[in-house]
């Protein structure tokens, strides 16, 4: 494949898209440290601190997040890469305070490694600090150990929910506790149509053929076993609420967030379809939605297909979903 | 044993890994990514170059820890890293007798533990760290010389052992029978480690 995409030097990529961010969206975040992205505005440090971290190319995500009600601060590795160790105890340093921070991790090797060893310091530290993992991801199976399961865009709802946690004023066990009940109430499946390629390297990261789909690639490309030739938006959308159904175990009168997240070329249009299906469904077994999510929120380059995550709701979550945020990509009122 | 001779034990160790560079790269070359031996030295280099020689052996320890972390990255770093801050906070003491030089390792490796699950028989430097400490364990009433000495024939036998394994970790999972053979690079920069430990303190 070749690649046409509006870059300049390759090393730089990260850098300056960073830069680019938070020019843009000067009001409300701002690049330190080269790669750690903040609030314009800094939270009150009495108020428990999310962070979050990963690599870059996944636009918006994560720093797209970092804003009021939801993050204080994303750390960015290169294009597809964890970001070290040393910048993420340097982000946790910075936010340092007795209200305490929780660090939202996304289950990849590199960012857990990275995480680890960032928390391990911190400790040593002083510094009050727990660590959340997501791995939310269903592909794999639903007998699969958690530690085997991928963090996927569910992280994004999880912020939100978290952030408006801190915002109110909960303590850093609070936050957890209803972040941690978030988490595994939470389920995602990603679908790929087509393929994308590394921005900085231009090799293909996927190999889909031209009429082929998989249900459960990963936003790397990495295979999810569910290769099939190209459905219809209503019959992806029943393949894959369905085992997310099954996966977060709603029943009639739970209520649920429904989000479609487009990983780069699929259009809202088709996001729109995809949702539909997935909501009638969702109502005709008697389970409430609660407003919903159609966008990009963590994409994959140029990569065709969206992630759909169902996330069973309780009672406070339902509250801090709606709570105000002023994140350049989740706003609320 | 103080944080005199283990500054010595671990300058030794840092020239041994120097000394083995290209030989732990080509060994990692085998079966994975060929960069073991410059990741060891870089650790190895930014353990030396955290001791300060007037701090407490505890907080020098934590400080080699941070060392690493900070300069370095991978799984390497990590695991390394995550040694020497388990080593911190298994010492009380400025001078150590066997059993406290037993427990500082013993609390070295429970710490790299929670950051790996592999274990003897999967082709790392586990197999090499984990007996060298176990060795230090139970020679820990037979004197210094005798404990490193016997920690040193422990990870050497662990490292000859890898030859014979499938890898189950790292980049060398994926080739399956294929590493069968070769010996692993981390179990090989282990057994230098303790090799030089047992010869600075004979």
């Amino acid at each position: 494949m070749i690649m046409k995409k509006f870059i300049n030097e390759p090393g730089n990529l990260t850098t300056e898209l960073l830069e680019g961010y938070t020019m843009a969206y000067k009001n409300k975040v701002k690049l330190v440290n080269e790669k750690i992205v903040v609030r314009a505005n800094a939270k009150a440090d009495d108020k428990v601190a999310i962070i979050s971290m990963g690599g870059a190319g996944h636009e918006p995500a994560i720093s797209g997040f970092v804003g009021d009600g939801m993050l204080d601060a994303s750390v960015v590795g290169d294009i597809f890469a964890a970001p070290g160790a040393p910048k993420v105890f340097e982000a946790l340093q910075m936010f340092q305070r007795d209200a305490g921070i929780l660090l939202v991790v996304l289950n990849h090797a590199g960012d857990v490694m990275s995480a680890n060893m960032a928390m391990q310091m911190a400790e040593r530290s002083g510094i009050n600090v727990k660590m959340l993992l997501t791995a939310e991801d269903i592909s794999a199976g639903l007998d699969t150990p958690k530690e085997d399961c991928r963090g996927l865009a569910g992280c994004i709802p999880l912020y939100k929910v978290a952030g408006a946690a801190a915002e109110a004023g909960q303590s850093l066990d609070e936050v957890c506790d209803v972040a941690s009940r978030f988490n595994d109430q939470m389920a995602t499946l990603a679908v790929a149509i087509t393929n994308c390629t590394h921005p900085q390297t231009g090799q293909a990261i996927s190999s889909l053929a031209d009429d082929e789909m998989e249900i459960g690639m990963g936003q790397h490309g990495e295979a999810g076993g569910g290769l099939s030739k190209i459905l219809t938006a209503d019959e992806t959308a029943k393949r894959m609420i369905e085992p997310l159904m099954t996966a977060t175990e709603v029943k009639s009168g739970d209520k649920v967030q429904l989000i479609i997240n487009g990983v780069g070329s699929s259009t809202l249009m088709e996001l729109n379809l995809v949702y539909r299906k997935a909501a009638q469904i969702l109502e005709a077994a008697g389970i409430e939605t609660v407003p919903g999510v159609i966008g990009e929120l963590l994409t994959v380059q140029e990569m065709g297909g969206f992630q759909m995550i169902l996330c069973k709701l309780d009672d406070d979550h339902v509250g801090y979903l709606q709570a105000p945020s002023n994140a350049p990509y989740w706003t609320a009122k | 044993m103080n944080l005199k001779l283990f500054s010595k034990m671990m300058a030794a160790a840092l020239t041994a890994v120097e000394a083995k560079k290209d030989e732990l790269s080509a060994l990692d070359g085998a079966t994975g990514d060929g960069d073991h031996g410059i990741a060891i030295c870089e650790a190895m280099n930014a353990a030396v170059a955290a001791i300060k020689p007037d701090a407490a052996f505890k907080q020098a320890l934590n400080d080699m820890g941070f060392g690493i972390m900070m300069a370095t990255s991978g799984s390497i770093s990590t695991l390394l890293g995550a040694l020497f801050l388990g080593m911190s906070d298994g010492v009380e003491k400025d001078e150590l007798n066997g059993a406290d030089i037993a427990a500082m390792f013993a609390s070295g490796l429970e710490n790299v533990r929670q950051q790996t699950k592999a274990d003897i028989g999967d082709k790392t430097m586990m197999d090499a760290l984990i007996p060298a400490v176990a060795a230090l364990a139970e020679n820990q009433a037979e004197g210094i010389e005798a404990m490193f000495a016997k920690a040193a024939a422990a990870a050497d036998e662990g490292r000859a052992s890898t030859k014979g394994m499938v890898a189950k970790f790292g980049r060398a999972r994926n080739l399956g029978e294929r590493v069968i053979g070769h010996l692993d690079a981390g179990a090989t920069s282990i057994t230098y480690i303790f090799k030089a430990f047992a010869e600075t303190v004979a």
